[in-house]
């Protein structure tokens, strides 16, 4: 046997509870609403971060295309300058908060422990903890659009001090801080999650160079989310209690320092950046290999920069304060920091490429995607360059030619990856097989919507269009770019309707998809899909790097391997299995409680939802961290019901 | 299905589609697209700050442009040759497993820090340069002092003291010397502002309680436009303002002629007096209508210059009493200074003794026109959205204009020169 293989067993066989009192009575429904809410199981979560993430993608798509149409002709009157600030927030806000970084969590979440092997994460109810904050992070957040205050419209950045109560006086802005409060108690809650689990979870021989890159991403990501998330919950209290108990951090008549605020933010900000992206890199990682047949081109490197990348952002953050007048000195090292992540980046756009180079090239929907990642992604890398040079920047920033930047970044980088992983592990996970025509046809759409209304920007923001603004007059030279650009949003629209469309019929019409659908590397695509709740029947034991691609050209061994793993597993009870828990859930309405009480600044209510979210943590420790055991026959059904013996 | 019945009906429908399309781009076309030639254009510029700063996006430009030819070219051809055209390639034996090649690796890093270098020198040699005044500049800088607010610029000149008064000050245009740097000294009394003249500078921020400045020259004399770089509140988007550059003759006069009080109207008989002056005003404006006129368009440089010299034969010195009248018991003048007009006011609102030798008005917004001054004053919360000086003065003192106090006050803002 390989040396780094180690067997190891999770858990031990546990006595069902001697007294069950109600107080900590365990649910145990797995169909039905109750089963979603009090689940503990990371492939739930996952999809419940998903769809609720693919929610708010459309609510922050239609928010972009009102923004469209207002700018669709100089001197338009379809928005008030209220509403298109307000549309201009909530798009920012949305698409980071409640998009793309919750649709990276549901693939953290389904796709990383199957990846490694495991049969959870390493604490399944802080996992559900995690997605009830989060949906209620997202509650408060677009409450406003319900409330006669409205939603927030400080800008997803929230300058101090537009952010005071002086110059916003309604509870808008106060949504807009606890929403994003809660959001990232949530981020850290489940970071912290995939940290451990990544570090405690693998399955034996599965050694930190052998994890699958998007596996490593996660990692990665996780890190850079508990390293930056405290940066910015900071700077919400403070400004919180600027708003709520008259501070002075950033209240200028007394000394406070607004300067500070854009610090704290993009201190989080930026590596908040690499948060949306790596984990896209990671997709990008496992779909080329598994499309070109063949591995990874210089697997090391390409984690090794994608830990560079994520050590490097957090060492250019004022690269965003280019303007605020910081001297040269500061301007230059910042200047030169940014420039230096190129060269991780573009380590990888080399790897990539270099994983294609002498493969079979599959062109599927999944491979489509990951194409038009890297050719998207090096045209926002590469005018990501010219904001790294300072005196460049001066001109370009806040411009639209900084809404070009980040959204080649952000749709043609993130958001092509996420619907390529979509696709990618959609046969996996719901276990039916998408149209591949449909697939395509929605992503060519998607391509040519997107350049269309981004390409344009380019061209607007050198003649001197700034952002975040509700008109412009018709003598500027903007009006062609701005037109075509709305237009390009439309064809997107379409685009990401129909990509929906297809998604939506597959889920409920589509043809079952085979095992091992593309002819995968990775472990997972060695589960029956859609994956059994435990499942690993007997957790594997890994050789290579590319687990499951070796497990192929090893049949026999592994064969053999996991029958005598199988009867070690059963002689300890069998597969182990978290119970379900209502206290997660009980805790995060607590934290809801809490979060409206503290925006509109009554303390009663805030520590009335405190009180909640504390006894929805202590009962979660009282009920202790039980389960049960799953026993299987030859063919895979469970032979025993765990619950009877109860 | 039905709506589609056959391909030449969707080729009918695309064909329409198509047209429609062309017809609303063709409308809506300017070459100003692709030449970037306007107004605030970062590509046609007129001052060393921007043309360094123009230099430096040149040269990232060009990296880039050949690395992305280079590496587009190799991905493309990878594309292309290794593509699996069957399903027989698909299911052919699996190419060789290879992990890299770390030679290449190295060698790709070593040539990506190379070009890195290349854009590197230019920067670091344009933050020094766009920072501050060069030293052969400092002694015949201009002093300026910027100072916005929500939704405004206040600029001062130190350097032309008034007798009694401090120094010269005025509204949303800032005049300078042309070929004398400029240095600009950058405040903001509420929130985050930004100062930006794209044809002659690169943004720097104008952040409360912090002193920030920049440095800018014009090289030759012009109207060029500036508008608010950060997001500062409601009314950010029409937050804009103009630089006229003067060569030093007209400058100087500029100078006298603002640093002198407000301007007094001569009396005339009542037989002399124009009658129906700015008679009827278009009352019916749209919500962001635009407020310039296609001859302004044509030559805003001549249009300044035009509104410098008061125009005897329009003025209605009756109308214009009554003007003056009314921005007292209308209370315009607790918050706007008219120096030699009446006392009251303050510097924490635009100045405006000299209004009337302006371009433009509501923060660069509207051309200086009777009837857009008009517009202007008779509903500013529909022009600016969040209007402070609707939401602090109109509303609380209850200022209700009727069309022939308008008529009065246009008069004698207009008078201003």
């Amino acid at each position: 046997m390989d040396a780094t293989v180690k067997t190891h067993f999770i858990g031990k066989e546990d006595k069902a509870p001697a007294k069950p009192s109600f107080v900590l009575w365990r649910p145990s429904a797995k169909t039905g609403l109750m089963s979603w809410l009090t689940t503990v199981d990371h492939k739930k979560i996952g999809f419940l971060y998903g769809s609720f993430a693919l929610f708010f993608f459309l609510v922050g798509g239609v928010e972009a295309l009102l923004i469209r149409l207002q700018l669709m002709h100089p001197n338009n009157t379809l928005l008030t300058a209220q509403q298109y600030n307000t549309l201009f927030t909530m798009h920012g806000t949305t698409m980071i908060f409640l998009a793309v970084m919750p649709l990276g969590a549901a693939f953290f979440n389904f796709i990383m422990p199957l990846q490694i092997g495991a049969r959870d994460v390493a604490f399944p109810r802080l996992n559900a903890f995690s997605l009830w904050t989060f949906v209620a992070g997202a509650i408060i957040l677009n409450i406003g659009w319900f409330l006669p205050d409205g939603a927030p419209d400080a800008g997803w950045f929230g300058y101090a001090p537009l952010t005071s109560k002086l110059y916003n006086p309604t509870h808008a802005t106060d949504f807009w801080i606890l929403g994003l409060q809660l959001l990232g108690v949530a981020s850290i809650a489940a970071a912290l999650n995939f940290i451990v689990t990544i570090i405690n979870l693998r399955a034996p021989g599965m050694t930190m160079m052998r994890l699958p890159v998007f596996t490593w991403m996660t990692l990665i990501t996780s890190f850079l989310i508990i390293l930056s998330f405290p940066a910015i919950t900071i700077a919400l209290v403070e400004v919180m209690f600027d708003r709520q108990f008259g501070t002075n951090f950033f209240e200028v008549s007394n000394g406070g320092m607004p300067i500070l605020w854009q610090h704290l933010f993009w201190i989080f900000g930026h590596p908040e950046v690499y948060i949306l992206i790596l984990p896209a890199m990671g997709i990008v990682s496992e779909i080329l290999p598994t499309f070109s047949r063949k591995p990874l081109f210089g697997y090391p490197i390409v984690v090794f920069s994608g830990a560079s990348i994520g050590f490097l952002g957090f060492t250019v953050w004022s690269h965003h304060m280019f303007t605020t007048g910081m001297g040269t000195v500061a301007t230059a090292a910042f200047s030169l920091a940014t420039m230096a992540i190129a060269v991780p980046t573009g380590v990888k756009i080399f790897n990539w490429i270099g994983t294609l180079w002498g493969g079979h090239l599959k062109m599927r929907t999944p491979m489509m995607f990951a194409l038009g990642f890297i050719w998207m992604f090096m045209i926002g890398g590469f005018s990501g360059v010219m904001h790294a040079a300072a005196p460049a920047d001066a001109q370009q920033q806040d411009s639209y030619f900084v809404i070009a930047h980040f959204h080649y970044v952000l749709i043609g980088g993130s958001i092509f990856a996420l619907l390529a992983g979509i696709h990618y592990w959609f046969p996996l996970v719901i276990g039916r097989q998408v149209s591949d025509f449909w697939g395509k046809l929605s992503f060519w759409v998607i391509f040519v919507g997107f350049n269309v209304t981004f390409f344009p920007m380019h061209f607007l923001g050198l003649n001197g269009m700034p952002r975040r603004t509700f008109t412009y007059d018709g003598n500027m030279g903007w009006n062609t770019a701005n037109y075509i650009a709305t237009i390009g949003a439309l064809i997107l629209g379409v685009g990401i309707g129909l990509y929906f469309a297809v998604m939506i019929y597959t889920f409920f019409k589509g043809e079952k998809a085979n095992r091992d659908h593309w002819d995968g590397r990775t472990l997972e695509w060695s589960l029956p899909n859609p994956p059994p709740e435990y499942n690993y029947r007997v957790i594997p034991t890994i050789h290579a790097r590319d687990a499951y691609w070796y497990e192929k050209h090893h049949r026999e061994e592994i064969a053999q391997e996991n029958a005598v793993h199988a009867q070690e597993d059963e002689a300890h009870g069998g597969i182990h299995m978290p119970y379900q828990s209502i206290y997660p859930l009980v805790a995060s309405c607590g934290a809801l409680l809490g979060g409206f009480g503290a925006c509109y600044h009554t303390l009663v209510v805030a520590l009335a939802g405190g009180l909640v979210l504390l006894s929805g943590i202590y009962l979660w420790a009282m009920e202790g961290a039980e389960g049960y055991h799953i026993h299987l026959d030859a063919e895979g059904r469970i032979v025993e019901d765990p619950h009877a013996k109860h | 299905m039905r709506l589609i019945s056959s391909p030449s009906t969707l080729a009918r429908w695309v064909r329409a589609a198509l047209a429609l399309g062309g017809l609303a781009l063709l409308t809506g076309c300017d070459l100003n697209f692709w030449t970037m030639k306007g107004h605030q254009s970062t590509i046609d510029v007129d001052g060393p700050v921007a043309k360094a700063q123009l230099h430096v996006f040149y040269v990232t430009c060009w990296v880039t442009l050949v690395i992305f030819l280079i590496v587009g070219s190799v991905l493309a051809y990878a594309i292309l040759k290794f593509r699996a055209r069957t399903d027989a390639d698909e299911h052919a034996e699996p190419p060789e497993q290879g992990h890299g090649n770390p030679l290449i690796e190295l060698g790709l890093i070593g040539a990506s820090v190379l070009a890195l270098v290349i854009i590197a020198i230019p920067t670091i040699e344009a933050i020094g340069y766009t920072y501050d005044v060069p030293a052969e500049d400092k002694a015949t800088a201009f002093e300026v002092n910027a100072t916005a607010y929500q939704w405004w610029f206040k600029f001062e000149y130190p350097s032309e003291q008034i007798a009694g008064a401090g120094p010269l000050v005025a509204a949303n245009e800032l005049v300078i010397p042309v070929g004398r740097a400029v240095h600009i000294n950058l405040r903001a009394m509420d929130v985050i502002h930004s100062f930006w003249v794209p044809k002659l500078a690169g943004k720097v921020d104008m952040i409360p309680n912090r002193g920030n400045f920049l440095w800018l020259k014009a090289e030759t004399p012009g109207y060029y436009w500036g508008q608010c770089a950060e997001y500062c509140g409601d009314s950010h988007a029409v937050m804009r303002f103009r630089v006229i550059a003067l060569g030093p003759r007209d400058f100087n006069e500029w100078v006298n002629r603002q640093t002198a009080p407000a301007r007094e109207v001569a009396k005339v008989a009542a037989a002399d007096q124009p009658k129906a002056q700015f008679a009827s005003y278009r009352s019916d404006w749209k919500r962001n209508e635009k407020g310039w006129s296609p001859e302004f368009e044509l030559n805003p440089f001549q249009g300044w210059q035009a509104q410098q010299e008061p125009d005897a034969n329009h003025e209605n010195p009756a109308l214009i009493a009554q003007g003056r009248a009314l921005f007292q018991s209308k209370t315009c003048f607790s918050c706007h200074v008219i120096r030699g007009h009446m006392v009251g006011g303050s510097g924490a609102y635009p100045d405006l003794t000299h209004v009337g030798a302006r371009s433009t008005i509501a923060a660069g917004l509207l051309e200086n026109t009777p009837e857009q001054l008009a517009r202007w004053i008779s509903h500013p919360d529909q022009v600016k959205p969040g209007n402070k000086m609707y939401a602090t003065g109109y509303i609380p003192n209850n200022i209700k204009l009727t069309p022939d106090d308008v008529a009065a006050l246009v008069a004698y803002l207009r008078s201003l020169k």
